[in-house]
């Protein structure tokens, strides 16, 4: 199975929806830092942003998305492209979005 | 896939070498204060207490975290050179372990003028001024300057990259441009001012403690911390780090004011250590379950018991820059005693809630697969 309708990148979104972003506690998709969902050949091409260029959190970031790639059902082959255009501002952000939200886990 | 071109083993080796750093530079900051005086010979030298802890471990850890954010095998450079030179330093080769810290502060000024090269916005720029200031220390110290002299650019390296860190994170709370730009002017004037210590120590530090005080004024008006104070876990934990240190910076600005900045002594001690474990280290805390991550790939569950250390940390350094204004030395070395204790609390929860965290997974794997 190969993701190839617009119901499974809805079902992408929602699963890259419980990578958050340490730092900011807002998952990457109301961030802004989820910029497209390429479909090609039954491959899967995610190309995402980070806030700044000397973020600290990039490969950490890098790591979840692909974690939460491989475990995503229907998913098979997939590549993750990390882009600089357009450059991310805050403006990307989702309206009303509620930081810190997402505290790291508590033990 | 595998994330990430460099190995985390990598990143995690030379943060070992940062953590080398650290308590070697506390252990000597020991030696210094009077620990085993009557005992021959020392192994680390007490002066090599300021050297260890801000290019040893500050410089590694910030040249680290950089390195792992381009992921270009270059990058590695400063953070490589860095803990060399600790090792280095270590053995006693004190000439050779200057030039290193000061090859792995240039290495450090390219990646982060770099970065200002790939992003040129004002909060890079900061960084950057950090990084140099670093280099300036560390040329200075090549050519045997005084460490009065130059203590003040080591200072500013972890200050400026805190400042630039903050102003990049503070994007989120949209703060107005006007804000910015005084923010920026602040900074700029107080590097100023550090230049001019050097020409004129009293009149320059009473300029760089009226503009830390703005400075740190700033960061309590529009840091994100205010806000995050009311959330839970580390990102309470971070916000009331972070809004602590901030209040030590106000105080070693008053305390500047009112006290100069003298050439040695317990004045010079207490200013030192304000900045550096009021400070500096309040921001260690407050961005650790950032680092780490950031680093190892794993985060560090929560706990309340990470209050301690920073309760710890604080109090007392209160007693020893009491200890240091009234000079009662026995009130002096139980803060200096207290304050390497609470690091080191700090820095083994960490590592025992990452230990347990490693142990919990593996575990629920191994119950998993039978």
């Amino acid at each position: 199975m190969t993701v190839d309708t617009p119901i499974d990148r809805r079902k992408i979104v929602r699963k890259l929806r419980d990578v958050i972003d340490p730092e900011l506690g807002v998952n990457i998709v109301d961030l802004g830092l989820v910029y497209n969902i390429l479909i090609d050949d039954g491959k899967m091409v995610l190309e995402y942003t980070v806030t700044t260029p000397g973020c600290p959190m990039r490969r950490y970031l890098q790591q979840q998305i692909e974690e939460t790639l491989a475990s995503t059902e229907g998913i098979e082959d997939y590549e993750t492209k990390l882009v600089w255009e357009p450059e991310w501002n805050v403006d990307m952000i989702k309206e009303d979005v509620e930081f810190f939200a997402h505290p790291p886990p508590m033990q | 896939m595998n994330s990430g071109k460099t190995s985390t083993y990598i990143l995690v080796s030379l943060l070992f070498f940062a953590a080398i750093g650290l308590i070697t530079g506390l252990y000597s900051g020991l030696l210094r204060i009077g620990l085993l005086s009557d005992m021959a010979p020392r192994q680390i030298s007490p002066i090599a207490h300021g050297p260890l802890m801000i290019n040893g471990f500050l410089g590694t850890l910030i040249g680290l975290e950089r390195a792992a954010a381009l992921e270009k095998m270059w990058a590695y450079f400063a953070p490589v050179l860095m803990a060399a030179s600790t090792i280095i330093l270590l053995s006693g080769l004190q000439i050779l372990g200057q030039w290193l810290m000061l090859l792995g502060a240039l290495g450090l000024t390219y990646v982060m003028s770099y970065l200002y090269y790939l992003q040129p916005k004002i909060y890079h720029l900061i960084m950057a001024l950090g990084a140099a200031s670093l280099l300036a220390g560390n040329i200075l110290y090549v050519f045997h300057f005084p460490i009065f002299e130059l203590v003040t650019w080591w200072a500013a390296f972890p200050m400026l990259t805190i400042f630039g860190e903050r102003l990049e994170l503070n994007r989120i709370m949209r703060p107005p441009k006007q804000a910015q730009q005084l923010f920026t002017a602040l900074i700029l004037l107080w590097i100023g001012a550090l230049v001019v210590t050097h020409f004129n120590r009293s009149v320059g530090w009473i300029m760089a403690s009226l503009l830390l005080t703005g400075v740190a004024g700033w960061l309590i008006k529009y840091d994100v911390a205010r806000r995050t104070i009311k959330s839970i876990a580390w990102t309470r934990y971070s916000a009331i780090s972070l809004l602590t240190g901030y209040g030590w910076l106000i105080l070693t600005g008053l305390f500047g004011l009112w006290q100069g900045f003298p050439t040695a002594g317990p004045i010079y001690d207490g200013l030192l250590h304000m900045i550096f474990v009021g400070f500096v280290f309040s921001m260690i805390f407050a961005h650790a379950s950032v680092i780490i991550p950031s680093l190892s790939g794993k985060l560090v569950p929560y706990h309340k018991y990470f209050y301690l250390p920073l309760i710890l940390l604080h109090l007392f350094l209160l007693a020893r820059v009491v200890g240091d204004i009234a000079w009662w030395p026995v009130i002096r070395k139980i803060g200096s005693y207290g304050n390497v204790i609470a690091i080191l609390l700090f820095l083994g929860g960490i590592v025992f809630q990452l230990i347990r965290t490693g142990k919990i997974k593996k575990s629920e794997l191994t119950s998993t697969s039978n």
